[in-house]
């Protein structure tokens, strides 16, 4: 049986033990399942494991793997998925009590993409009720409870990939799938500590996976490196007919290989000097160091601000218009009142009151952002800046007074599609993990997985984990 | 930093952001708008912590929450329909903001690939390999 180490290994390690045959899938996923069993309650991680699946999965690709056939770098991983994506025959509870007893009869593209090469998957991670999309005061708006973070069990892993963080950085699961409509893979990756990729708008498929804002919504990988999840990401990118969101079978596709590193470009950083008001003293000097590093490894480092406008304001229209269209049967049913916050059980009420004319203006403006934000790209490769001005928050915080601030980027990036890599940076007070993020032009999901590789490959803050014991 | 104290949005991903964006009432069915039983509330009622809105503002904002206790008052705690008062009164800057916002009679609704595809006719810096010096910019 692999000892303690193995649970944070990269899946680029575990692939070369896997592929060399010195690692077996079968006792990979029994130790991973063994310790996902023992902790996973801990941290409230997991909405369900699937044992049977993964071993199933397991002993299928270590037949294959024994028989000469490897499928690639996720042949034999496991993974945990967000449970907002469909899984054939088990339940997909979307984090709410409304759809806990929720089957579908049909896999997620994404689910099935990872079958098709061969990963395994260990169970659904929890997560934020509806994804936060109705609202949500406070950490325990799950229908798991509130998701503790393995680095301080008294603080949250951020949502709405709760989950999903919380299974990285405790070593449960060699990676996760994400979603982030507007920060839910960036904030739980930065609160845990591990790298997590939210792909350019429409390079993966959305079918089978729960509609949030549909014109938002995204998924992708939560890892230990920026290398692994660019080797998720394309297993999982690229265009799917039964999603008409996803970008034109040219643009969707990613490829990945170690070799593309060979000749990286260089690239040109953008330090965003308005992405946040103010960073907590905690977060401010890992993020200093960080910026050390991009000046001495990138090809050029300058400071530029963000542009100015009601990015915000036009976002969270969008979210909550198409939200209350996604839940409009759940609103008027009355059964909204089932979900646990408080907020979500209100908020459809405010938001369904919106107006069309409203909705077109936001519209218009994420437009204008979009253009103002590709001519940023003239410029810059990649944009960065902290991944969040505060470290994990308190589980008891209510987050509608105590976390209070504004989120030009976050806006920015959502609403414009644009790709973003969170990375480890450091360590704030009380050992909570500090994030870098790296921003990019729509379609250049390859530029911000490189800047991650470059600064992940001079600094070992990826490798830290909590000790779970 | 560009956001100023005042124009800040209360952030928590979804959370506040959610229930903060409410709505105008031109959606709201007129059936209810009129109904006789709907009582009308004075239009000065502003919370007394809640955000200073003027006159015409604070009309729709109570234009908006009577649409909502029309609709689904009965359903309603007196606590939350205080809350959707007070999340309604607090939605109506950040609308006046987005109201505000100049933009042209033929500025399209911004579909959200259109940077991606508009670059279709255009180089692609997509590519792994570095850029030469002279890459053409996009115009």
């Amino acid at each position: 049986m692999p000892g303690e180490e193995i649970f944070y290994l990269s899946v680029s390690e575990l692939a070369k033990r896997i592929e060399s045959k010195k690692l077996s899938p079968v006792d990979l996923t029994h130790a991973y399942l063994d310790r996902s069993q023992k902790f996973g309650s801990r941290f409230n991680a997991y909405a369900l494991l699937t044992p049977e699946i993964a071993l199933e999965q397991a002993q299928a690709a270590e037949k294959e793997i024994q028989h000469g056939h490897y499928r690639g770098p996720l042949h034999g991983i496991p993974y945990a998925a967000k449970d907002l994506l469909a899984v054939k025959g088990l339940p997909t509870t979307w984090g709410a009590k409304p759809y806990a007893n929720q089957v579908f009869d049909y896999n997620a593209t994404v689910i099935d993409h990872l079958n098709s090469v061969g990963a395994v998957m260990l169970g659904k991670a929890s997560m934020i009720e509806l994804a936060g999309g109705m609202g949500y005061r406070f950490a325990s708006a799950s229908l798991q409870g509130e998701a503790k973070n393995p680095w301080d069990t008294t603080c949250w892993t951020c949502g709405s990939s709760s989950g999903s963080g919380a299974i990285v950085a405790a070593g449960l699961a060699a990676f996760a799938i994400g979603t982030e409509t507007w920060g839910s893979i960036i904030c739980p990756s930065a609160y845990c500590g591990v790298s997590g990729l939210r792909p350019t708008y429409g390079r993966v498929s959305r079918y089978g996976a729960m509609a949030l804002a549909p014109s938002m919504d995204k998924i992708g990988p939560m890892a230990r490196s920026a290398e692994d999840c660019a080797r998720i990401f394309a297993a999982i990118a690229g265009h799917d007919p039964k999603d008409r969101g996803t970008v034109p079978i040219d643009k969707g596709a990613f490829t990945y290989s170690p070799s593309m590193e060979l000749h990286p470009r260089p690239l040109k950083v953008g330090w965003l000097t308005n992405a946040w008001k103010s960073l907590e003293p905690g977060i401010a000097k890992p993020v200093e160091a960080a910026t050390r590093i991009l000046k001495r490894y990138f090809s050029s480092v300058k400071e530029v601000a963000l542009p100015v406008g009601p990015w915000e304001e036009a976002g969270g229209i969008i979210v909550a218009v198409e939200c209350a269209a996604s839940f409009r049967p759940l609103i008027r049913s009355g059964r909204v009142s089932e979900l646990t916050d408080p907020l979500g059980q209100l908020a459809g009420y405010v938001n369904e009151q919106y107006s069309a004319a409203d909705y077109l203006q936001a519209l218009k403006i994420r437009e204008i952002a979009q253009k103002k934000m590709d001519s940023l790209f003239e410029t810059f490769d990649v944009l960065a800046a902290a991944s969040q001005p505060v470290p994990a928050t308190p589980l008891p915080l209510n987050l509608e007074t105590g976390l209070v601030f504004p989120d030009p980027l976050g806006a920015l990036g959502n609403i414009c599609g644009l790709p973003a890599l969170s990375v480890p940076c450091g360590f704030a007070d009380k050992n909570l993990p500090v994030g870098l993020q790296f921003v990019g032009r729509a379609g250049d999901d390859f530029a911000v997985i490189q800047a991650g590789r470059t600064f992940q490959s001079h600094t070992d803050w990826h490798k830290n984990h909590p000790k779970i014991h | 930093m560009a956001n100023k104290s005042d124009s800040a949005i209360s952030r928590r991903e979804f959370a506040r952001r959610a229930a903060f964006v409410s709505a105008a009432a031109s959606l709201a069915p007129s059936n209810l708008l009129e109904a006789e039983s709907i009582p009308v509330r004075q239009p000065a009622q502003q919370p007394a912590n809640g955000p200073k809105l003027s006159p015409e503002g604070q009309a729709e904002v109570e234009s908006r929450i009577q649409s909502i206790f029309a609709q689904y008052g009965s359903r309603l705690s007196d606590a939350q329909k205080a809350d959707i008062r007070r999340l309604s009164t607090e939605a109506q800057l950040p609308l006046d903001r987005l109201r505000a916002f100049a933009t042209e009679n033929g500025d399209g609704p911004g579909l959200y690939l259109k940077p991606l595809l508009e670059r279709e006719k255009k180089p692609s810096p997509k590519s792994a390999m570095p850029r030469p010096a002279t890459a053409p910019k996009n115009p």
